[in-house]
């Protein structure tokens, strides 16, 4: 029995040992899709000689994880630059106190309502919040909107993720100022009502929504491009419908990114910054998987991806959004959470 | 026992597993605890609860039987049920759920109740079968002389019923915190919503700490208050009818039943593992497609196979090794303490040994995600940065969450061992700690392999405190379910087999190479 104890503590010992070695030059937080960003993150790396350890989140956690962790980090922070893949969250770091301000070179020629005034966050390479049809169950033409999710015509086909995290949350939040408060809260009741009673289906994500339209369970839903394009790629018989063209536009979400306050590594998460801002990312985002959509008018991008200007997109403030995250949070969690 | 190392080993316990939900107490307000008996989240309790009730049904219904009929009867392939029974815990739950929700239409309550029911059925059977196991041979031959088969089976089922209600109790604490599950299958028609979910959203909007931390309280209580109970029932249950004169009792003749009993094992290990494990080699083989455009042949599948699994390889092996990695080390710290601890909760004083053992429960009965934002708090510091940021923090984060799988184990383990051979040692001059080492041990050999079997298998499937923690952020897990949104069928397939196979493997090569049982009871 000795030998086995003095053999477990060796590899203990050694294994912590081994462990402590580890550093690298800048920490980034990504809540990009891991499949997505790690290709960008080894061209930074090969580009500038720098190492960059990078934290993922996953599909089921939303931005969830990493926001958390950088407020439960903030006595100590360790990152560097926050990569969110959408917006609101940001802003509420912002306000919380938990960002620097960066205004990176990059960033002068893209749009003003996607930078923040006092330069804690840049947006870029959004996201559209589509319709996801599968083609084989409905007639695309035939949804125009967030009408078509309430319309009993649709009762028992149509779906959207619980707007309680990510993309969703976000898009619920601005419904609130684009719709008008009474509006926004009738419809989410709504959505709500048709649930319960079997007629509208709510998953965890966009990305199961996208599965279970994909796959036929459902017929549309609300979705991102970027789940979107993965169906589209793998084959799925899916059409995409940029919503409410005839009315408030269709909600685009950009990814944000960020100097976290008291960065460790305040010069190399500046460069990292510029290179997640520059217009080659873009482009490269545009023509990977998840298909972004430039903010920028003059970035190439494939033909499948939209560009901002082919299509009406909802007016939305984000600093207003990112203020009332948490209470419409709240709220939400109320109504759909019972 | 040795003082300085009972010391260390609750202190390790204290740090490691009870300071991160201490750390998180701070932002704790009155307000924060009276928003708890609001309507709504009763209503999300009283569901939560009907859940775990439901499931755990299940698992009794399934396992009592199961457990009986490999351990004490002569059913064709009793050694290989046995184990094989022990699978579908292993497995991680929305596995099941999704190798499951292409094959029915069922959806909702009715079925995250089925496939948590499938998924815990094995503790009460192996709770069960070992209590079955020691039913002495005597008492059970005079049972079967006055009335036969039936009146063996009166006899015995209220000296089981403890240990099955045990294992039933730990099913119905693992059922009520599945968050995935519910959520998976109720994706399509009514929302099944359970507390597991208020806990998660309110983890999402950080900014209040307290309303974060009160929100996961009833969770909690609910898990403490469900295994305290199994714990009085465990000690009942198993180790009632050992004594000296204990002699084993021979396997029962079912006679025409044979047949019948293979089949109702048959029956969950159909369900809850074959089924789900066939599912995704099917979907390995990348089988649906082939199926689709009728070019589905053994070569075909075979090939198809082989560039899935080479896939999954070649992109998750460095996620993979690190999953190993932390989780062996998980258990190489968390076994040692779990036997000192183990071993002074049962030798040392008797009501402070039944408090430390409730108090050691703590850490598996916190949400995970509570557990890894205290960690964070706890560890994110200047003074322990470099320790933060390497994997040394995974394996910390891994063996304070599952230290009380060894406490629990092994001081089951020492209380069914004489300790007649501690104090004979002692009187020879034996060191504390040398007794520990020489005599208590070895003893327990089988128990301690169990135990850390045991927490290598949920290091393994750890999701949600790893996802929070940056140095656990590297592991085939995260990995798998990036994949399952993201990638294609065939690759998250193959690479949810492969963390399958890595999971049982070190079970499977002690089943093959050791004479002796794993065991993985307390």
């Amino acid at each position: 029995m000795k030998s086995p104890l003095r053999f477990a503590a060796a590899l203990l010992i050694a294994a912590t040992v081994v462990s402590c070695s580890s550093d690298a030059d800048v920490v980034l937080y990504c809540a990009l899709d891991q499949v997505h960003a790690e290709s960008l993150i080894a061209r930074f790396e090969q580009e500038t000689g720098l190492t960059v350890r990078a934290e993922f989140d996953v599909e089921a956690n939303k931005t969830i994880g990493l926001v958390s962790r950088i407020r439960a980090e903030s006595a100590a922070t360790r990152c560097d630059v926050f990569w969110n893949n959408e917006i609101a969250n940001t802003v509420a770091l912002g306000d919380e106190g938990l960002l620097a301000p960066y205004a990176s070179p990059s960033a002068k020629d893209i749009p003003a309502q996607f930078r923040s005034k006092d330069d804690l966050w840049t947006g870029f390479a959004a996201r559209a919040r589509i319709l996801i049809v599968n083609t084989d169950l409905a007639d695309p033409s035939e949804i125009h909107g967030m009408a078509d999710l309430i319309d009993p015509k649709w009762a028992g086909k149509a779906g959207m993720a619980r707007p309680l995290t990510g993309t969703t949350l976000t898009h619920a939040t601005a419904l609130y100022s684009v719709l008008g408060e009474d509006a926004a809260r009738e419809y989410l009741q709504t959505v709500k009502r048709l649930n319960d009673e079997g007629k509208l289906s709510l998953t965890s994500g966009n990305a199961t929504l996208m599965k279970q339209v994909s796959t036929g369970q459902i017929a549309f839903g609300w979705t991102d491009t970027d789940d979107f394009n993965v169906a589209l790629e793998k084959g799925e018989p899916v059409a995409a419908v940029y919503p409410d063209q005839n009315g408030v536009g269709t909600m685009v979400i950009p990814n944000s990114v960020s100097m976290i306050k008291n960065a460790p590594h305040e010069d190399a998460a500046k460069r990292l910054i510029d290179f997640i801002l520059s217009e080659d990312v873009e482009r490269t985002l545009a023509f990977s998987r998840s298909a972004q959509i430039p903010v920028r008018a003059s970035v190439e991008r494939p033909a499948h991806v939209k560009s901002a200007a082919d299509f009406k997109v909802m007016a939305v403030d984000f600093a207003t959004v990112g203020a009332e995250l948490p209470a419409r949070h709240e709220e939400l969690k109320t109504l759909f959470l019972d | 026992m040795s003082k300085p190392l009972v010391f260390i080993a609750f202190a390790a316990l204290f740090v490691l597993g009870l300071l991160p939900l201490v750390m998180m107490t701070s932002g704790l307000s009155l307000g924060d605890l009276t928003a708890l008996v609001e309507p709504r989240r009763i209503s999300l309790l009283e569901r939560t609860f009907a859940l775990g009730l439901g499931a755990a049904a299940i698992a009794l219904v399934l396992g009592l039987p199961f457990g009986f009929l490999v351990a004490r009867t002569d059913v064709p392939g009793a050694a290989l049920l046995r184990p094989l029974g022990a699978v579908p815990l292993f497995l991680p739950t929305l596995l099941l759920a999704v190798a499951w929700a292409p094959l029915t239409e069922l959806r909702g309550g009715l079925a995250a109740t089925l496939i948590l029911g499938l998924s815990t059925f094995p503790l009460v059977a192996l709770f069960s079968a070992r209590a079955f196991e020691r039913i002495d041979a005597a008492r059970e031959e005079a049972a079967l002389l006055a009335g036969g088969f039936m009146a063996a089976l009166r006899m015995e089922l209220p000296l089981v019923l403890p240990a099955a209600l045990a294992g039933t109790s730990v099913a119905f604490a693992f059922a009520v915190n599945d968050y995935a599950t519910p959520d998976y299958v109720s994706s399509v028609g009514p929302k099944f919503n359970v507390y597991a979910d208020e806990v998660f959203a309110t983890w999402g909007q950080l900014q209040e700490p307290g309303r974060a931390l009160a929100s996961a309280l009833p969770l909690i209580l609910m898990t403490l208050l469900t295994l305290i109970p199994a714990l009085a029932m465990r000690r009942r249950g198993s180790l009632a009818t050992l004594d000296s004169t204990f002699r084993s009792p021979a396997p029962l003749a079912l006679g025409p039943w044979r047949l019948p009993a293979l089949l109702f094992c048959l029956l969950p290990l159909t369900l809850g593992v074959f089924i789900p494990l066939g599912r995704m080699f099917f979907e390995a083989a990348t089988g649906p497609a082939l199926v689709a455009d009728g070019s589905f042949t053994i070569p075909n599948a075979l090939a198809a196979l082989q560039r899935s699994f080479g896939l999954a390889i070649e992109r998750a092996r460095g996620d993979l090794l690190n999953s190993i990695l932390f989780a062996v080390g998980a258990g190489l710290v968390a076994v040692p303490l779990g036997l000192i601890i183990g071993h002074a909760i049962e030798r040392g004083s008797r009501r402070l040994g039944r408090a430390i053992e409730v108090v050691a429960l703590i850490p598996l009965a916190m949400p995970a995600v509570l557990f890894g934002i205290g960690a964070i708090v706890l560890w994110s510091r200047p003074l322990t940065a470099d320790l933060y940021d390497s994997p040394t923090m995974a394996v910390l984060l891994f063996a304070g969450r599952f230290l009380p799988f060894a406490v629990l184990l092994l001081a089951g383990a020492v209380a069914a061992m004489d300790r007649r051979l501690e104090e004979a040692a002692a009187l020879v001059g034996e060191r504390p700690a040398r007794r520990l080492v020489t005599i208590v041990a070895p003893g327990i050999f089988g128990s301690l392999a169990g135990a850390f079997v045991l927490i290598f298998v949920f290091a393994m499937r750890e999701l949600d405190a790893a996802i929070l923690v940056p140095a656990a952020n590297h592991t085939a897990m995260l990995r798998l379910f990036n994949g399952v949104h993201f990638d294609r069928d065939e690759y998250v397939a193959a690479l949810s087999l492969l963390i399958v196979f890595t999971i049982l493997l070190p079970g499977l090569l002690w089943t093959l190479f050791s004479r002796r049982r794993l065991a993985i009871l307390p």
